[in-house]
């Protein structure tokens, strides 16, 4: 070592284990609040604003107050008015799916209008079913649109779990933050946890890169 | 009418009768697990070990909360300020977390009889005489300014009319000063005492006494309506200090000597 730290290998062990805990949590947030935002947004899109106001007003509610004021609200929700005992993990995930779904929703319906209507009333003209016009017309197409933004949604959501902290959660940054109160060491902890987060970030994004290319090359 | 009126008391009385609901006690012992706050910051009572496991007096004084009650511990680690929101908002069950029992607290949290008390030392260097906290008259003096030792110390020094008192910047001044003889005696918590004579950096210092000083006594806090688990948390305060796994609290995380009377004198509770 080039410089002194107290950073020990078992606490490098440590906060391996709460980069876990952070990918698992995102992979599981961004999985549901995708399969949600996708009935979501189909929904919205299909219904027309005036009868999807009430679930756009939902999904607004979890767009515009912070998460953290979320994750609180419900824990204390499931814990002391529903009488749950449930983990700090499921309430994480379940705030952290509702929030990527509220804004996977958006997603997914800009992607539906960004088809041209034109070419979906062609489709239908050619004596395809709604079904098949979605599946085969609008889902390839909008799928090449939503994707930069859903990338960029999904890594949000993976910096954004930083906060499940407050339902006792330790995640990556949890657990830089208890080293750095027994080692007394934030510079250097930061740094490393922030390359933690970048080499959980860079491949995320740079499959996403292959994935645009490989798209629109067919 | 007579059977309306018959009908009418038999529903209030049922309604009166209603069967008692769960409290928190219940609710603990069900779920089987415990949820502690606990500060993880405030050595020798919540730290980290090596491993990053929570250990401490606090830690130790909730797994035994937990086996006294027949469940899992769960260790919540909060900071000062958030002690008592977690404990509003339902993050944990009870909050062994070295609270001071001041009454502006007790209007928001229940607060059990106090399990320890911080109390303040006299320490002084190797080469004075000095046989308890009143050897302390003539000598020269100092603390940490502005503390409440410190405030203490100079009243005593202004009473005694003799010796001279000292101000210093921070508590490590304090304590090298003392090592390298230019104090006598300083006054500081027990466990900060403890702590610096253990470590070896000060050489040549000695605790002597206890210094007559209130203690800041601190108790056990859940919420403000759960009296049958305050009563159960009394209960097992008092069964700590009398089957003696108080004393060896103790010894294990501040040292040795006598831990602090957990009494009042001449006040009930």
């Amino acid at each position: 070592m080039f410089f002194d730290t107290a950073l020990s290998t078992n606490d490098l062990i440590f906060l391996a284990r709460g980069a876990g805990m952070t990918l698992i949590v995102t992979a599981i947030s961004v999985f549901f609040g995708t399969v949600m935002g996708i009935v979501f947004g189909v929904f919205r899109y299909q219904v027309g604003p005036w009868w999807a106001a009430p679930l756009t007003f939902v999904l607004d509610i979890f767009r515009s107050i912070p998460l953290l004021i979320q994750l609180v609200l419900a824990n204390a929700f499931v814990t002391t008015v529903l009488g749950w005992r449930v983990s700090g993990f499921t309430v994480a995930c379940g705030v952290l799916s509702l929030y990527t779904a509220a804004y996977c929703a958006e997603i997914v319906r800009g992607g539906i209008e960004a088809v041209p209507p034109t070419l979906r009333r062609a489709a239908r003209s050619l004596g395809m079913s709604w079904g098949q016009d979605m599946t085969s017309v609008v889902m390839p197409l909008a799928a090449r649109i939503a994707l930069p933004s859903w990338i960029g949604l999904a890594l949000g959501v993976m910096k954004d779990s930083a906060l499940v902290y407050v339902v006792q959660v330790v995640e990556l940054l949890k657990s830089a933050q208890i080293l750095i109160t027994r080692l007394q060491e934030p510079l250097f902890l930061l740094i490393v946890c922030g390359s933690f987060y970048f080499l959980i970030s860079f491949p995320i994004a740079r499959f996403g890169g292959y994935l645009e290319r490989k798209w629109s090359r067919d | 009418m007579k059977s309306s009126i018959l009908a009418m008391s038999v529903i209030a009385a049922t309604g009166l009768a209603a069967p008692a609901f769960a409290d928190k006690l219940d609710d603990i012992i069900s779920s089987g697990t415990l949820r502690c706050a606990v500060v993880l910051d405030f050595p020798p009572m919540g730290s980290r070990d090596e491993s990053n496991t929570p250990i401490g007096f606090d830690v130790d004084y909730c797994n035994d909360l937990a086996a006294a009650l027949g469940v899992e511990a769960e260790i919540v680690e909060t900071t000062f300020p958030e002690r008592i929101p977690a404990l509003m908002s339902g993050r944990v069950d009870v909050a062994v977390a070295s609270t001071s029992d001041t009454l502006e607290r007790a209007k928001t949290v229940g607060f059990s009889i106090p399990y320890y008390a911080f109390e303040n030392a006299v320490v002084a260097n190797e080469g004075v005489e000095m046989a308890d906290w009143e050897g302390m008259r003539g000598k020269t003096v100092g603390a940490t300014a502005g503390t409440y030792e410190a405030i203490w110390l100079e009243e005593k020094v202004a009473e005694w009319g003799e010796g001279s008192f000292r101000p210093y910047q921070n508590q490590a001044d304090v304590f090298l000063a003392l090592s390298q003889g230019q104090l006598d005696a300083t006054v500081s918590t027990v466990e900060v005492a403890e702590a610096n004579v253990a470590s070896g950096n000060f050489p040549g210092i000695k605790i002597v006494d206890k210094a007559p000083m209130v203690p800041d006594y601190v108790a056990l806090i859940t919420l403000r309506e759960e009296y049958g688990l305050i009563n159960y948390m009394n209960l097992f305060i008092n069964q700590q200090v009398r089957t003696g796994r108080y004393d060896e609290l103790y010894e294990k995380w501040v040292g040795e000597g006598e831990p602090a009377d957990l009494t009042v004198q001449g006040v009930y509770r």
